[in-house]
């Protein structure tokens, strides 16, 4: 493999690690937001196009799920990240549909890894609970440092599994003209489902509902003059 | 120039909320739920971020401050960005000499009012609406202005709430409550959320026209099919039936129909 390709899969690494970190551990920055991650992935492998489709489409189905408490939620650093991978330099249609099914399935792969992570934080405290009865500050900073490194560990493992799921796809024979559509059909369909059901949720029948509304019928216009 | 240590009158907090450590308090609330986990929840991180903020009273009382440092890492959990409003309140309450039995209970009655306000301030308004602006900045214009505009208008907000709210806790402890109340806060909670409306609303199309944009109109309107057919199903499944298990549901039977799965 080439140096060039290495350092890419190397600087795809450490982007999609930082971005598993992000989502709920340190800072909470939101770089780890699909968009982010993959507009950045985008640009490391020089399509930033396809980084930005495969960006807004996984974003449809971020903005459905809020990270509220000990919810379960989809973790999508790494999973962007792959999708990524695999519609970088591909044509739009045939790329987007496959980059981004792949994003939804590590994604899942991804919140699964979050309430192991949350276990493992658990025992390590109950081993401890007598040293922080009493507030012993270097069992706190021991606790601290080591949940963190639990979910770095967590996230670069996520990181190497969707680089390696970029890889194995990209290297499987492409899907044929009718087939590539549908799966573009299929998600970007399903991305908008998500999106919408999400902003209705929330909105309810507050005044909230009316602003959407309004933003839809806007959206739909700017759409058709663009 | 640490807090005076004594019993408060009223609750208010001694020594005009001045805490030695705000600065670097404030830096570890960055990663308050590094230790995330679900019997404890923010415990090990506000206990974490508490630390140098009670170092103050180590010099007066020892033994208050073991107990204290030690309540600072017991269950307690709200929204992230909001935990400094409970930790800086809690922290000017331990300085004050409040009871332990009030301390727990100012914690206890902050985990269900900051978790309810962060998650409609910023899971519900501040995220969607300055998601929805970067989609219509990235569509229309260029990514890279879009990925610029959310993370600084995005983090600019929450670097000035996180510290209004660590400032906010330490002056006025047990009072807090009434703080929050008479703040900015409730106003600004329903004009985000009505902002986070309107945007969303208007990316939706365009994302949908730019994703779409390549495909022929008989594929669109499938497209559109998908989706509406999507929203039903959320509708009527709504506690079971999330976007990601209708985009994977969706991905498998087209694979199905096209043979690629066996």
């Amino acid at each position: 493999m080439e140096s060039s390709v290495l350092m890419g899969i190397g600087l795809l690494w450490v982007w999609a690690t930082i971005a598993g970190l992000d989502l709920v551990s340190v800072p909470q920055s939101m770089v780890a937001r699909p968009f982010i991650v993959a507009v950045v992935a985008g640009a490391i492998l020089g399509d930033l196009l396809a980084g930005a489709r495969i960006g807004i489409v996984l974003e449809l189905f971020a903005l459905d799920a809020l990270p509220i408490g000990a919810a379960r939620y989809p973790d999508y650093g790494a999973a962007t990240m792959g999708a990524v991978l695999v519609a970088a330099g591909q044509p739009p249609v045939a790329g987007l549909g496959v980059g981004a099914a792949t994003g939804l399935v590590l994604a899942a792969l991804g919140g699964w890894t979050m309430p192991v992570l949350r276990r493992a934080n658990a025992r390590a405290i109950r081993d401890r609970l007598e040293m922080l009865r009493t507030g012993h500050a270097a069992t706190i900073r021991s606790l601290q440092y080591a949940g963190l490194a639990r979910d770095g560990i967590r996230s670069g493992l996520l990181s190497l599994i969707a680089i390696g799921a970029g890889l194995l796809i990209r290297h499987l024979p492409p899907l044929e003209g009718d087939a590539a559509a549908a799966l573009t059909v299929a998600v970007v369909g399903a991305g908008l489902a998500s999106v919408l059901s999400g902003a209705l949720r929330t909105a309810g029948r507050s005044r909230r509902c009316r602003w959407l509304t309004a933003g839809l019928l806007t959206g739909s216009l700017l759409a058709v003059a663009l | 120039m640490p807090l005076a240590y004594g019993r408060a009158s009223h609750g208010k907090p001694i020594g005009g909320g001045v805490v030695s450590g705000r600065g670097k308090a404030f830096a570890r609330l960055f990663a308050v739920q590094a230790a995330w986990n679900y019997e404890r929840m923010l415990g090990i991180g506000m206990g974490y971020a508490a630390e140098p903020l009670l170092a103050g009273l180590e010099a007066t009382d020892s033994e208050r401050h073991a107990e204290a440092a030690g309540r600072s890492a017991e269950f307690f959990n709200c929204h992230p960005y909001l935990a400094g409003l409970a930790l800086g309140a809690s922290v000017a309450a331990e300085y004050a000499g409040e009871s332990e039995d009030r301390i727990r209970r100012l914690k206890t009655a902050l985990c269900g009012t900051l978790g309810a306000l962060g998650d409609h301030l910023f899971w519900a308004g501040l995220l969607p609406a300055m998601m929805g602006l970067a989609l219509i900045v990235a569509v229309v214009w260029s990514p890279w202005w879009g990925v610029g505009l959310f993370l600084v208008g995005y983090n600019g907000c929450r670097v000035a709430v996180a510290w209004w709210g660590l400032r906010t806790g330490l002056d006025t402890g047990m009072r807090v409550g009434q703080a929050i109340a008479s703040s900015w806060v409730p106003r600004v909670r329903r004009w985000v959320g009505l902002a986070a409306g309107f945007l969303v609303g208007v990316a939706i199309p365009l994302a949908g026209r730019f994703l779409l944009g390549g495909l022929g109109r008989s594929q669109i309107l499938i497209g559109v099919g998908v989706a509406v057919l999507g929203l039903a199903l959320a509708y009527r499944f709504r506690a079971t039936f999330g976007g990601v298990r209708y985009g994977l549901l969706a991905v498998a039977l087209v694979l199905l129909w096209f043979g690629v799965l066996p």
